[in-house]
């Protein structure tokens, strides 16, 4: 059989996602043994003309022309991965969305922002068609693998639909709010294994929330340990902003 | 930590071999499967099989073909998701995972020198197409059978060629309705219920058996009510995600019964209080 | 109580009898993880140990029922090949109170229930548990005198009693009489610590008291009658499904079983993982249609998981008075 040709991009973003990957170290050596990578600008210099199986595509797209080269890559691609924060909820360049674009835009690069043209931040899936996803920030690399796969399969991949707190008590965490420090654990979508909390970290919500979060019954555990709500909604806004849009 | 094979695991799969497929519609494939050594199932009507597609999942699957025909039997699979959909690649010659049959079955000691009143709709007809051929396999045990039969449309039904021979035969009564359909439908239209009052029946000594969605049950045994057949004689099979078949993972819980094991064929006068059931 | 099978461990050899307990088989006990939070984990000592504690962050259960443990390893190169597995280390569980006792009591019913689980009976063959009495009410959450599971009631191999000094150990099982001997610290129980047991025990009945004023025959009952009560939507109302209470719950055992591939594709494993009833997806059928959709639904599922369903079946009620479940939600529903 042929092996798959995979293209890796990256759009607003930081790289941290495609740094990952290349820390798979020897695995990215068993992975490279079920695809053919023809561009990945982290880790070679060749440039792909032609087209590929799968495109994993980093980043959020936020100003025209990312619109219309997220658009040549779909058109390019039979599988589109967006991968990372950026690319699956807006992540963090969705906090742009709060200000004015032409006020942020000014502060940001002064006087001569009009040669940097914005607009609103907006994930891939808001552009182009985006079959799989995996969400992070950075990426879990377990569950990037796992996804890679079922791409490779040729099957749905389905981003768990319950709360970080569901993976972070099967690995009997301390819980967050038990040690007087907030965490967006109960609302955000799990899936990480509850990476940051097992390594001493809160949740910030990277994953984006649950289909479902019950506003109300987080409300409720928010005042019983005395956590402002304006303190939650601003954690939650590093990551989620592009979410209040829609 | 150890690990040990355990022959005797629950969740040892049988190997099979996919010696026919058939698509019936764009979304449904049929699939003609033979265990190793060839094998009997040695299933009931009604009863289930978890089929492996390993790297992807076990998913359960009704057995659609009789237990009269022994060596093989058939699956009729709705491409919905990820085992099913994966399902939907095999062809024949290829190899397929197989646990089971689980469940129990429709009670055929029970249902045998009564008149059966079988009504399907959509999908439901998987399941009882077990029941049907195996009632004509052995025909003389049975009384009088109703077969109703309700589809979406004319493209969404089911083992067309074989609704035709039911059609021809003397000793079966068999009715199908479309919710919609082109002009040059000549069967009945409308919801299934609008067949009933149609069928002659002596309802005490018959049996209904009623496969649909969740939506169809309740107005379809409104009416058996109504014609006046024992709440006891009503049978239905009711659809669950199991993931073991064994009464244990909890997916197919019922308030208090297991549909992998106490189900998935239910009598009416059992679940009628069961909330969650229906 | 017949006094042979009572012997006394000195304080002063406690922590010689864990370290020694740890070189006969791998030896779990309850540790402290700060901020009044403990969990079983490996010990060799004793000092590790903690002696009083409250319900752990998981329970003991999973030592019988592992968070996700392979049940099948596959091979699709050529042809399909599986073989189905078990995975099981001999265990050592010391300091299992009564309500987790009570737990793996139930969870036994479940799994030796036809078909077996001989995954899970490999492991509980494997398993050695050696209880220990609560002597007072852990936390305000526990109401296990309700159920009957403040005191012992078999289900272990030793069971130790802090008697200040000294533990009293009732010898419950050869393996427990094994352990006994080969650990050399234990001496005859003689008649006056026999007493002290009995006093304590005593003063036990007078300390716990059945904390939910209802006689617990009746709760099955009460629950047929409470199918459709405002309750479940008010417990939904704030429920954030979490599923820390399935999670934390000792006689809780829903599990998923899924596929996973190696990165080359040719082979994998079919494993399984602890799965709540409370997640939005749980009772979701092909094309999407959800059976208890509403957070309020799943609550009561759980709830008469608890004290209805499986009373039927098993003939005893499925909560262990532990407070587990309470104590670890958030949004506190307990």
């Amino acid at each position: 059989m042929k092996k798959p040709k995979v293209a890796f991009f990256d759009f607003t973003c930081c790289e941290g996602c495609q740094l990952q990957v290349a820390n798979l170290g020897e695995e990215l050596l068993d992975l490279l043994g079920v695809i053919d990578v023809v561009e990945f600008r982290e880790v070679m210099s060749e440039k792909w003309e032609g087209d590929f199986d799968v495109a994993i595509v980093e980043g959020s797209i936020t100003d025209a022309h990312g619109a219309e080269r997220i658009k040549k890559i779909r058109e390019r691609c039979k599988v589109l991965i967006a991968y990372g924060s950026c690319a699956t909820i807006g992540g963090v360049n969705g906090m742009k969305n709060g200000f004015d674009l032409g006020e942020i835009g000014k502060y940001v690069y002064g006087s001569s922002y009009h040669f940097f043209p914005t607009e609103e931040t907006r994930p891939v899936h808001d552009v182009v068609k985006v079959d799989y996803f995996v969400n992070g920030c950075p990426i879990y690399l377990p569950e990037f693998k796992e996804v890679l796969k079922a791409a490779l399969q040729g099957i749905p991949y389905h981003v768990p639909d319950y709360a970080v707190c569901v993976e972070c008590r099967l690995n009997e965490n301390v819980c967050m709010y038990e040690k007087g420090v907030s965490c967006l654990g109960p609302v955000t979508r799990g899936g990480c294994n509850s990476w940051c909390v097992n390594n001493g970290n809160i949740c910030y919500g990277c994953r984006g929330m649950v289909s479902n979060p019950n506003q109300k019954g987080m409300k409720d555990v928010l005042t019983r340990y005395n956590v402002p709500l304006d303190q939650i909604m601003n954690k939650m806004g590093m990551y989620n902003r592009c979410r209040e849009k829609k | 930590m150890e690990k040990t094979v355990i022959n005797d695991s629950n969740y040892r799969i049988r190997k099979g071999k996919v010696i026919r497929t058939r698509q019936m519609t764009p979304h449904e494939k049929l699939f003609e499967i033979a265990l190793d050594g060839g094998r009997s199932l040695d299933h009931e009507p009604g009863q289930f099989v978890m089929v492996s597609m390993f790297g992807v999942g076990e998913a359960p699957i009704s057995v659609c073909s009789s237990p009269t025909n022994r060596g093989y039997f058939e699956l009729c699979v709705r491409a919905v998701g990820r085992v099913t959909g994966t399902m939907h690649r095999l062809e024949a010659g290829d190899e397929i995972g197989i646990r089971g049959p689980f469940g129990k079955g429709f009670p055929i000691r029970v249902l045998e020198g009564n008149d059966l009143l079988i009504v399907a709709g959509g999908l439901g007809i998987v399941p009882l197409r077990s029941l049907i051929n195996f009632v004509f396999d052995n025909r003389r045990d049975f009384g009088k059978v109703h077969t109703l039969l309700g589809c979406k449309t004319e493209g969404d039904i089911l083992f067309g060629d074989e609704l035709e021979r039911w059609m021809k035969r003397i000793d079966v009564h068999y009715e199908c309705t479309l919710d919609k359909a082109a002009p040059e439908w000549a069967g009945h239209v409308g919801l299934i219920t609008t067949l009933l009052p149609g069928v002659h029946l002596e309802p005490e000594r018959t049996f209904a058996i009623v496969v649909g969605p969740p939506i169809m049950f309740r107005f379809v045994i409104k009416e058996l009510l109504a014609k006046k057949i024992p709440e006891s004689q009503i049978l239905v099979s009711l659809e669950r995600h199991m993931k073991c078949g064994m009464g244990k993972c909890g997916h197919c819980q019922i308030q208090d019964y297991y549909c992998c094991t106490d189900g998935p064929v239910f009598n009416y006068s059992d679940i009628k209080h069961i909330k969650e059931a229906m | 109580m017949s006094s042979s099978q009572y012997v006394i461990l000195r304080k002063d050899n406690f922590d010689g009898f864990i370290s020694r307990l740890s070189k006969l088989q791998k030896l779990v006990a309850p540790v402290s993880k700060g901020h009044n939070n403990f969990s079983f984990e490996e010990v060799t000592s004793g000092e590790e140990v903690a002696v009083r504690y409250i319900p752990t962050i998981l329970p003991p259960k999973k030592y019988l029922m592992p968070q996700r443990e392979t049940l099948l390893e596959f091979n699709v190169s050529k042809g399909l090949e599986s073989t189905p597995v078990v995975e099981h280390e001999k265990t050592t569980i010391f300091g299992v109170h009564t309500c987790d006792i009570a737990g793996i009591q139930c969870l036994n019913m479940v799994f030796s229930t036809r078909p077996r689980d001989f995954n899970y009976l490999t492991r509980k063959g494997a398993t050695t548990i050696i209880g220990l009495e609560c002597n007072d009410y852990c936390d305000e959450y526990a109401s296990c005198a309700l159920v009957n599971a403040n005191l012992p009631n078999g289900g272990y191999d030793l069971f130790f009693t802090d008697m200040g000094e000294y533990f009293i150990v009732h010898v419950n099982t050869q393996a427990g009489e094994d352990i006994i001997e080969a650990a050399k610290f234990f001496e005859e129980a003689g008649d006056d610590q026999l007493k002290a047991l009995a006093s304590l025990r005593e003063k036990k009945r007078e300390i716990f008291k059945n904390e939910v004023p209802i006689d617990p025959r009746k709760i099955p009952e009460l629950f047929d009658k409470s199918f459709d009560s405002k309750v479940w939507e008010e417990l939904g109302e704030r429920c954030i499904a979490c599923g820390n209470c399935t999670n934390v719950c000792p006689t809780c055992y829903c599990f998923d079983v899924k596929d996973e591939m190696n990165l080359e594709l040719k082979g994998g494993r079919r494993y399984r993982v602890w799965d709540s009833c409370q997640v939005e997806p749980f009772a979701t059928v092909a094309g999407n249609h959800n059976f208890r959709k509403e957070r309020a639904e799943r609550q009561k599922h759980r709830y008469f998981r608890k004290f209805r369903y499986h009373v039927d079946k098993y003939h005893r009620l499925f909560c262990t008075g532990c407070g587990a479940g309470g104590a670890a939600e958030p949004a506190w529903l307990g």
